[in-house]
């Protein structure tokens, strides 16, 4: 068995939270089994995956389908059906403050928020993996240096950071497309260190393997071995905490609404339209419920899925 | 950081004059009053004010920039507050002409080129300093930019006109115009923003903002801004009402910004607040409902009234261009917009003298929705200029207002053009609109009396108070002799040609005349008030209402 | 070893404090005229002067760390005038943090109760519905559920009020009835967390051998539960709560800005709104500082205090 790693901070296993951060155990300790961790054993997915795939799949549909589907447009206002409840005229949802139709709304709002989501997730997943590959695979002075780069962004309360590159760099009265972009971006680089250090972790486990060394011996490139067996091989790890991730940058997007500096409105997001029917929770709470369940749902789903594919792969970042 | 020279440097800036002297005004204004609504009449059918409790009034907005008046920039939100520590030398009676409230008497010489103010006799300030003429004096020359402590940058427009402020004797001012000043007296008013500081206050040059000295009925306790402004009676207030009873009869105020409407109203229905005010219209619908229930006691005025409006920037693009002004106009639903932002209660503004203001037309020729003319409009911008039509709207970030933007923003948009919103709060609002730092921007004012007082705002010479910076040769003119032509009926003339020529230049987008009301709880009384010197008050809120008179049942 | 965590901290502060000293020179344009845009020229050629933002990056970062550790945070400009970020920090400071505590101190009474019910009753239809629960609560945004309670219990039902702040010195109950839903708004995401760790550690304890000879002894399964099983299973979720409160201080400014309590989440609602950028690098700069410092010293306690970690390191 080879040595521990005394370099190494001793990684805990991730536990789904509510923050960008993971719940950081200083200590070897195996995490809680993970929810579906009995039901996979078995084998099977569950009844549980099958819904949540099933949800995911709905929403994703939706969302990519917005602009062709016989839906209205989700910022023209109609007057009959302002703070009208589900089932006027027609309309399902009912109609928001401003009249618009909160069916129409909230699919729009899945386009926009997941949209964000995942391309911030997917930014992480490339530069963080990317980057926690390397300081895995060659560790030394690049991993310290690395990990010193990700305690650094770590070290940063993540939603903070978020209001910071956001405000200062996407204020006020910028285009919708610039303000997307600029969350992208620092969300993205919010969930960098988080993606990098479990790829780094698995890595680190997997580069102990029998056939790493055995490629290594033949003289196989370094980047062959890294893209062509080391990474396939933690490619479970990250995708499980991907799709945690894209659970916290929905969420984080709502939060950033709250403060006003989400997603731009008219554009509708699922935070956003939370942050706007605030005001009319007395008259037609509705607003508020709608992309509320939306985000629940769905944060739910990924949570349950990304404890699926972790207890598939037995994914444990202490695993040395 | 910065050292002390630095810091005073920032003095100076804006006095909002906003109806600085403008607000109400004497001489003939007013009209007929078949615009209020509901709710209590002052005094009268309210039943006896007895003294002791406390009020906590819900304020749409806080002002962070402090009260330094000569410096300060009041919107309503600071003027309620500057109101109940402060008092001027003059206030508005029920039918809108001046008369003396911190003054024994303020009198012109038959030209109206000197004006006489005697101040009343054994008047403190909070901090037990005496009520002077010099005090009054400096306080003159501090609005008007000669006083050496205090660098205004609005008032000095406003009072160009005084030439010198003179003691008398230990109570007497006189004050020489350079030009005969008719309306001298609604100035010393300015909606309530030219208070009447203390001597400590004036010579402050490190927190004039937040030491507050005045002789109003209401002394400074604790300020935390955002969170609340409390202040305790004044044991030595001067005023009593009309029965000769001590003034006020509260023991305490606190004041308590919400920017969001909703969450105000649900302090006051939940007993966290006991008064609140808004301009936001289905709030102000709401409350209606709730006083005839008997829920809330509304007190509900138009007269006097301002206008709502979206102000537009006319020294940069794209709104120094007649074009998209009148596509911007062409393309708004109003009716929609009363429908689902406005409850149905609103009337369409056509220019900025509500009804019962001299000026007042009912048409005056301002575009109605006419979807196709605005698109074409939009593309004939677009051919002359070689630019999209785009703009930002600039609005605080309550979301009543929000909506309102998203509104003008789905209008402006489904004609061609392209619109971002930008959120601050109202102090930074105000700042965009004195700096120019806007395209478009919703904003409210001018709110009713002699109409000789929106003569800042709209005229062209170099005018720091023209925030829309438009340069009319037309209505310089009208401005001009409407201030000198003392005909009633020509005046009335005068004004409602301005009032088209508005509507032709469309330099600004006049969408509605403000509603405004003040709600309290059951067993809070006394909005209005009561008058100077009579018990019938003055109706308007535009420029919100003294605390002096509130009571609570005991 | 010690040594080693404090070279990890310094190097961690310095770069969170250079990233947050040189915001406002990232700013788009001018940071003169996105700080005071409405001074005149002159005032603007003044504030750059003061603020020498054309220094080279080193003197200006020296400059700022200096002035950041005496206190002095900069101002907020204004048309009046500037006036200290420090005064409204040192007022705003307490709050955040009682509400960061109480929120952790609400989650703990709730969630190890169920932690050590859930561990005993392992595989029970409590544990399983427990644990779903938990997993469900997981999955509330808690901004919309601070939404949601403050309008139904704060409004709707008037159980508690819904803003405004009181100090706890000056009046503890009406304290606690102000932050009991902020508090509970920020705890449900860290209940569910906590029940499943301390369930997964005692469920090991329940295991180790001193467990099963205190039973043997005829201890009662409370007694052994709570006296002897508790203690030793606790240390992680001790940590992981001490480590938490540093990440609640998202969560916090947001919670925050929705109950209007007046901390230093607050502050930085206002400062963005008002467009402060000098007020905004301050109080982002104390609230990182605040997190590495925290984490820190407890980083080093839980070394201190779990032998396993000493010997790993040796």
């Amino acid at each position: 068995m080879p040595e521990p790693d005394p370099a190494a901070p001793i990684e805990p296993p991730l536990i789904p939270t509510t923050t960008l951060e993971p719940v950081d155990l200083v200590a070897a300790v195996e995490g809680p089994e993970p929810e579906a961790a009995r039901v996979v054993r078995r084998g099977r997915l569950g009844v549980g995956g099958v819904v949540a795939i099933s949800w995911l799949v709905l929403v994703v549909a939706l969302a990519l389908l917005a602009p062709v589907l016989p839906i209205d447009d989700p910022n023209t206002s109609i007057a009959s059906i302002a703070k009208e409840g589900p089932g006027t005229d027609g309309h399902v949802l009912g109609g928001d403050g401003l009249g618009r139709d909160v069916l129409s709304r909230v699919i729009w709002g899945a386009r926009a928020t997941l949209l964000l989501a995942v391309c911030a997730v997917l930014l992480g997943l490339l530069a963080g993996g990317a980057l926690g590959l390397v300081a895995g695979y060659f560790r030394g002075r690049a991993d310290t240096a690395l990990t010193g780069l990700f305690d650094v962004l770590l070290s940063f309360p993540q939603l903070i950071l978020a209001v910071t590159l956001v405000t200062v760099f996407a204020g006020g009265g910028v285009s919708s497309t610039r303000r997307m972009v600029v969350l992208i971006l620092a969300l993205g680089v919010v969930s960098i260190p988080v993606l990098a250090r479990i790829t780094r972790a698995s890595t680190l486990s997997w580069c102990q393997r029998e056939f790493v060394t055995a490629s290594r011996a033949i003289g196989a490139r370094n980047r062959t071995i890294m893209i062509g067996e080391v990474l396939p091989n933690v490619l479970p790890a990250m995708f499980s905490i991907a799709l945690l991730g894209v659970a916290v940058v929905i969420v984080a997007e709502g939060g950033l609404s709250v403060l006003g500096i989400g997603i731009q409105l008219p554009t509708p997001s699922w935070g956003n339209m939370i942050a706007e029917g605030r005001s009319d929770l007395r008259d037609a709470p509705y607003i508020v419920m709608v992309p509320t369940v939306a985000i629940f749902l769905t944060v739910l789903a990924l949570n349950y899925l990304g404890d699926v594919v972790r207890a598939r792969f037995d994914v444990r970042e202490s695993a040395l | 950081m910065a050292s002390t020279a630095v810091r005073r440097k920032w003095f100076g800036r804006v006095a909002f004059v906003l109806a600085l002297a403008m607000v109400a005004a004497a001489c003939g204004g007013g009209g007929d009053d078949d615009g209020g609504g509901g709710g209590d009449a002052a005094g009268g059918d309210e039943g006896t004010p007895t003294p002791g409790g406390r009020v906590v009034y819900g304020l749409e907005a806080e002002t962070t920039d402090g009260w330094c008046l000569p410096e300060a920039q009041l919107a309503i939100g600071g003027i309620m507050v500057a109101d109940a520590i402060y008092d001027t030398l003059t206030r508005p009676n029920a039918e809108g002409t001046y008369e003396p409230w911190l003054a024994e008497s303020v009198e012109p010489n038959a030209d109206h080129t000197q004006w006489t103010i005697t101040l009343r006799d054994g008047v403190t300030f909070h901090d037990g300093s005496e009520l002077t003429a010099e005090v009054v004096k400096n306080n003159l020359d501090a609005y008007r930019g000669t006083y050496p402590t205090r660098a205004p940058q609005l008032f000095i427009f406003t009072f160009a006109n005084i030439g010198s402020v003179d003691v008398v004797d230990p109570l007497t001012v006189s004050v020489t115009m350079l030009e005969p000043w008719v309306a001298f007296d609604a100035y010393l008013y300015g909606s309530g923003r030219v208070g009447i500081m203390g001597q400590a206050q004036l010579d402050d040059t490190q927190s004039c903002d937040r030491n507050l000295i005045g002789t109003g009925p209401f002394a400074l306790t604790d300020w935390v801004p955002n969170q609340h402004f409390q202040a305790e009676k004044n044991p030595d207030y001067w005023a009593t009402d009309a029965e000769g009873n001590q003034l006020p009869y509260l023991d305490e105020i606190e004041f308590r910004p919400i920017v969001e409407v909703a969450q105000r109203e649900n302090a006051l229905l939940s007993g966290e607040i006991n008064a609140m005010h808004t301009s936001d219209p289905e709030t102000v619908s709401e409350l209606r409902d709730r006083t005839e229930s008997g829920e809330v006691n509304g007190y509900e005025s138009n007269e006097f009234g301002e206008v709502s409006y979206v102000m537009l920037n006319a020294s940069k693009p794209p709104f120094d261009n007649l074009k998209a002004r009148q596509a911007l106009a062409y393309a708004y639903n109003f009716e929609d917009f009363n429908a689902i932002l406005g409850d149905g209660i609103l009337t369409r503004a056509t220019g900025p003298f509500a009804p019962g203001n001299v000026g007042n037309l009912d048409d005056t020729g301002q575009p109605a929705y006419d979807p196709e003319q605005a698109e074409q409009l939009v593309q004939e911008y677009e051919a002359e200029t070689g630019q999209e039509l785009s703009f930002t709207y600039t609005t605080t970030q309550a979301q009543a207002t929000i909506e309102q933007g998203q509104f003008l923003q789905q209008q402006a948009e489904a004609a061609g053009m392209s619109v971002e919103i930008v959120t601050v709060d109202q102090s930074t609002q105000i700042d965009s609109a004195i700096d120019g730092n806007y395209e478009a921007i919703g904003w409210r004012n001018h709110p009713g009396g002699d109409p000789d007082t929106q003569y800042v705002w709209w005229k062209s010479t170099p005018n720091p108070i023209n925030f829309g910076r438009f340069a009319d040769p037309e209505i310089d003119r009208l401005l001009d002799e409407g201030r000198t032509t003392p005909d009633s009926g020509e005046r009335q003339q005068i004004y409602e040609d301005l009032n088209r020529r508005f509507a032709e230049e469309l330099w600004n987008l006049w969408v509605y005349y403000t509603p405004w009301t003040v709600a309290t709880a059951p067993e809070v009384h006394g909005v209005p008030g009561e008058g100077p010197s009579s018990p019938e008050p003055f109706p308007g809120l535009a420029a919100g209402h003294l605390v002096t008179y509130m009571w609570v049942d005991q | 070893m010690i040594l080693r965590r404090l070279a990890h901290l310094v190097v961690v502060l310095f770069f969170v404090t250079l990233f947050v000293a040189t915001l406002t020179s990232m700013l788009p344009g001018d940071p003169v005229d996105a700080i005071a845009g409405f001074a005149s020229p002159e005032q603007k050629e003044a504030l750059r002067e003061e603020l020498k933002l054309d220094d080279p990056v080193p003197v200006q970062y020296g400059r700022w760390v200096r002035n950041f550790v005496t206190g002095d945070l900069g101002n907020y400009y204004s048309v009046t005038g500037g006036r200290p970020v420090m005064d409204r920090v040192r007022d705003s400071l307490p709050v955040s943090l009682q509400l960061m505590v109480e929120a952790q101190v609400l989650a703990l009474i709730i969630a190890i109760p169920l932690g050590v019910f859930t561990a005993y009753r392992a595989g029970s239809r409590f544990d399983k519905s427990a644990n779903a629960t938990a997993f469900g609560l997981l999955a509330i945004p808690n901004f919309a559920l601070a939404l949601v309670l403050a309008y139904y219990v704060g409004v709707r039902w008037g159980w508690l009020p819904v803003s405004g702040y009181v100090k706890p010195s000056e009046d503890l109950v009406e304290h606690l009835r102000r932050m009991a839903m902020p508090a509970i708004a920020l705890a449900v995401g860290q209940i569910a967390v906590y029940m499943r760790l301390l369930r997964s550690d005692m469920i090991a304890t329940l295991q180790e051998d001193f467990i099963t000879m205190a039973k043997s002894k005829g201890i009662s399964p409370s007694r052994v539960l709570w006296r002897h099983a508790l203690r030793p299973s606790s240390l992680t979720l001790l940590t992981v709560a001490g480590l938490n409160v540093g990440v609640l201080i998202g969560g916090a400014v947001i919670i925050e800005v929705i109950f209007s309590l007046p901390g230093i989440g607050t502050l930085l609602f206002e400062a963005i709104n008002a467009r402060q950028y000098i007020a905004l690098q301050s109080l982002v700069a104390i609230i990182a500082v605040g997190y590495v410092l925290i984490n820190f010293f407890v980083d080093v306690l839980y070394a201190v205090l779990d032998p396993r970690i000493r010997h790993a390191r040796a």
